[in-house]
């Protein structure tokens, strides 16, 4: 789903040179759910914003679902970023003054998804993750935990190939983390990938493997459990 | 979603509003007085209607014309404009002044009225194309004679007829009976001018009269009377006739631009014959001059209007700038969400299309709530400026005029208009642009 070989990311500033990635070489496969683990300024973040095409990279080369992603225009890695990639914050990042039910709809609005297929995806996915009653609340009446299960309605209503997941549970206490990772386990054994950023080694035993990164490049890797290759396309709202 | 985004900060939506409505206001009334006083009442006459000013002050410097001390007197001796009507390189001439009568309606119990006149020669309705509803003018022989007739405005036929027909019905003017030879239409140069000695901008005379009764009724003028030689003695009317001083309008409309060269030949044969007669003591000054340059010559429109439009464009260049540095808050301030929006799949594109709706939208109200504003501030200065003028009046073409004055037309709308929408652009392209450019992950770090 993922392979990413020798990718370099280096920030310049006019007398510093910062090497975020550094040869870095990452094969995730379809299915799988990958843990990233490292310190912070470990470039753990920065991988996964290379790999959400959020950020380009200096050197290497990438493929996504098979598609060299190397030389996308702009709009060709925007309508990638909608169509195969579904993201999870930290933060949430819900559109403050947007309620629930249009947070969901705005990945599939710049789809250009005729409007019965999209009211049909949203209330699949907020079924999905336990808020279809609180689809007209706006996001600062919800809970933390809340908020980023809307986020995660929100990732996979589009029907995404893999989600990238920067810290999901970082806001969030304890129950509230593992009901999160609850979800994420249920949306990955139906069939997709799922990439999560985390500082906490006990959620990422909960994926199939992890990676441990230093100074931008993987320091270790561990493998918890096997993962069962893709078995057809399982859709996780439909 | 932009009209969200306007909703987000409703104060601050306000706020680049109302600074764009002010700005537009305060150039648009400048701008629509402005336009008011420099439109060209007969533009189709550009190049065949001419004033004809001469010089025959004595030599040395004339308080009168500090600023322009080439410009001769605006007006001619009444032994020059009898000259100068003799000839016939123009197809039409016209000497004129403004007089003033009492008016007697022939109605039992109507009081006795002022009424401006105009004592004309007869080609002056046809030279500066005064419209008739009834009736007609009065002939060259009409004025020598002079014949009994009058021509009365629109108001003064409706005030004494109640708009009727009134062609060969009589009129008492001056304790003398004329009749009505014609009615004129709706008529309002604006400016006035054919005489800007009474005020730039004037309604016309109420009565026209043939040019003979001058002499006949020694008929003095109440317009503006300037004796410009030393010698001159003005001791009453038969001075007028006599003396060098100047207080007649004239004009000459030509058949073809070119007759102009031929007549300013025939104008300075006069000046150097009169010069051997011992007037004209200065060289040839004389002036045959289309109606552009005429108004500019009595500086129509004034320092004051356009001093008063730079200003106004000035401050509207404050208020966009105002408004450019409160979108660009608002929107650096919202790029975080531009970012997100980028992330979930959002082009370019999409994030300029928000961006710009929103600032339109910004633009179309602000210039709404400007020509709102701007018609009610004419409707203020309307109140604050001519309020004198219309107390006492029961013309209707007065209040005409004042309104005409105010009134808003369409360029001015589409000025305000296309400037509102251009700031909005203005302050709303670079933002988006500059959002669209970065990596949508530079913002998102920031959330």
């Amino acid at each position: 789903m993922i392979d990413m070989q020798a990718v370099n990311k280096v920030f310049r500033t006019e007398t510093v040179e910062t090497y975020a990635l550094r040869n870095l070489t990452l094969k995730v496969n379809a299915g799988e759910f990958l843990a990233i683990t490292g310190h912070s300024g470990s470039g753990k973040t920065t991988l996964l914003n290379v790999a959400g095409l959020l950020e380009g990279f200096d050197a290497g080369s990438y493929a996504l679902d098979g598609q060299d992603v190397n030389r996308l225009s702009d709009n060709e890695r925007s309508r990638i970023r909608n169509e195969k990639i579904g993201f999870i914050f930290q933060g949430f990042n819900l559109i403050p003054d947007l309620n629930i039910h249009d947070n969901v709809e705005e990945p599939l609005h710049y789809r250009g998804m005729p409007s019965r297929e999209r009211e049909r995806r949203i209330v699949a996915s907020l079924e999905r993750v336990g808020l279809s009653t609180r689809s007209k609340h706006i996001p600062s009446q919800l809970s933390g935990g809340q908020q980023q299960r809307a986020a995660i309605a929100r990732a996979i209503a589009g029907d995404p190939r893999v989600i990238l997941a920067d810290e999901p549970t970082g806001n969030l206490d304890t129950t509230m983390s593992n009901q999160i990772m609850d979800l994420l386990q249920e949306i990955n054994a139906a069939g997709t990938t799922i990439v999560m950023v985390t500082h906490n080694p006990e959620l990422a035993q909960r994926a199939h493997r992890q990676v441990h990164v230093v100074d931008g490049q993987i320091a270790h890797t561990q493998q918890f459990k096997p993962w069962k290759a893709e078995e057809g396309s399982a859709s996780v709202v439909s | 979603m932009a009209m969200r985004s306007l909703r987000r900060n409703p104060y601050l939506s306000a706020l680049m509003i109302g600074a764009l409505a002010v700005g537009i206001t305060a150039s648009m009334i400048a701008v629509t007085l402005y336009h008011a006083r420099s439109g060209h009442p007969i533009p189709w006459k550009e190049d065949t209607l001419f004033a004809v000013a001469l010089d025959p002050r004595d030599e040395g410097p004339d308080d009168n014309f500090a600023r322009h001390p080439e410009y001769p007197p605006f007006q001619l001796t009444y032994q020059d404009a009898q000259a100068l009507y003799a000839s016939d390189i123009p197809v039409r001439s016209v000497m004129m002044y403004k007089a003033a009568k009492v008016l007697t309606p022939d109605r039992p119990g109507a009081k006795p009225f002022g009424v401006a006149i105009r004592v004309t020669t007869a080609e002056f309705f046809r030279a500066f194309d005064a419209p008739f509803i009834y009736g007609s003018g009065w002939s060259r022989a009409d004025d020598d004679a002079p014949a009994a007739v009058v021509v009365l405005s629109k108001f003064m036929n409706d005030k004494l007829f109640a708009g009727a027909n009134s062609v060969g019905r009589d009129v008492m003017l001056g304790g003398h009976t004329y009749r009505v030879a014609g009615v004129l239409g709706s008529w309002m140069p604006r400016p006035k001018y054919y005489d800007l000695n009474n005020g730039t901008f004037d309604i016309p005379e109420e009565v026209f009269l043939p040019f003979g009764w001058m002499k006949a009724l020694k008929l003095g003028t109440a317009g503006n009377t300037n004796c410009v030689s030393r010698n001159a003695k003005f001791t009453g009317f038969e001075s007028l006739l006599t003396q060098d001083c100047v207080w007649l309008q004239f004009w000459v409309e030509f058949r073809h631009a070119s007759d102009r060269a031929r007549y300013q030949i025939f104008v300075d044969n006069y000046t150097n014959d009169q010069r051997s007669h011992g007037r004209f003591p200065r060289k040839n000054n004389n002036w045959i001059v289309n109606v552009t340059t005429w108004l500019g010559m009595w500086d129509v429109v004034g320092d004051e209007s356009r001093v008063q439009v730079v200003l106004g464009f000035v401050f509207l260049g404050v208020c966009i700038l105002n408004t450019l540095g409160l979108m660009l808050a608002k929107f650096m301030s919202a790029a975080p969400i531009a970012g997100l929006r980028r992330a979930l799949g959002a082009n370019r594109m999409d994030i300029i299309r928000q961006h710009l709706i929103e600032v339109v939208v910004v633009g179309l109200l602000g210039g709404a709530a400007g020509l709102i504003l701007t018609l009610g501030g004419l409707q203020v200065l309307k109140v604050w400026l001519f309020s004198g003028g219309l107390q006492d009046t029961e013309n209707p073409d007065s209040v005409a005029l004042v309104n005409s004055f105010v009134h808003m037309d369409l360029s001015v709308v589409v000025i305000a208009i296309g400037l509102s929408l251009l700031t909005g652009i203005l302050a709303g392209l670079y933002p988006a642009i500059r959002i669209g450019r970065l990596a949508p992950a530079t913002f998102l770090k920031t959330q």
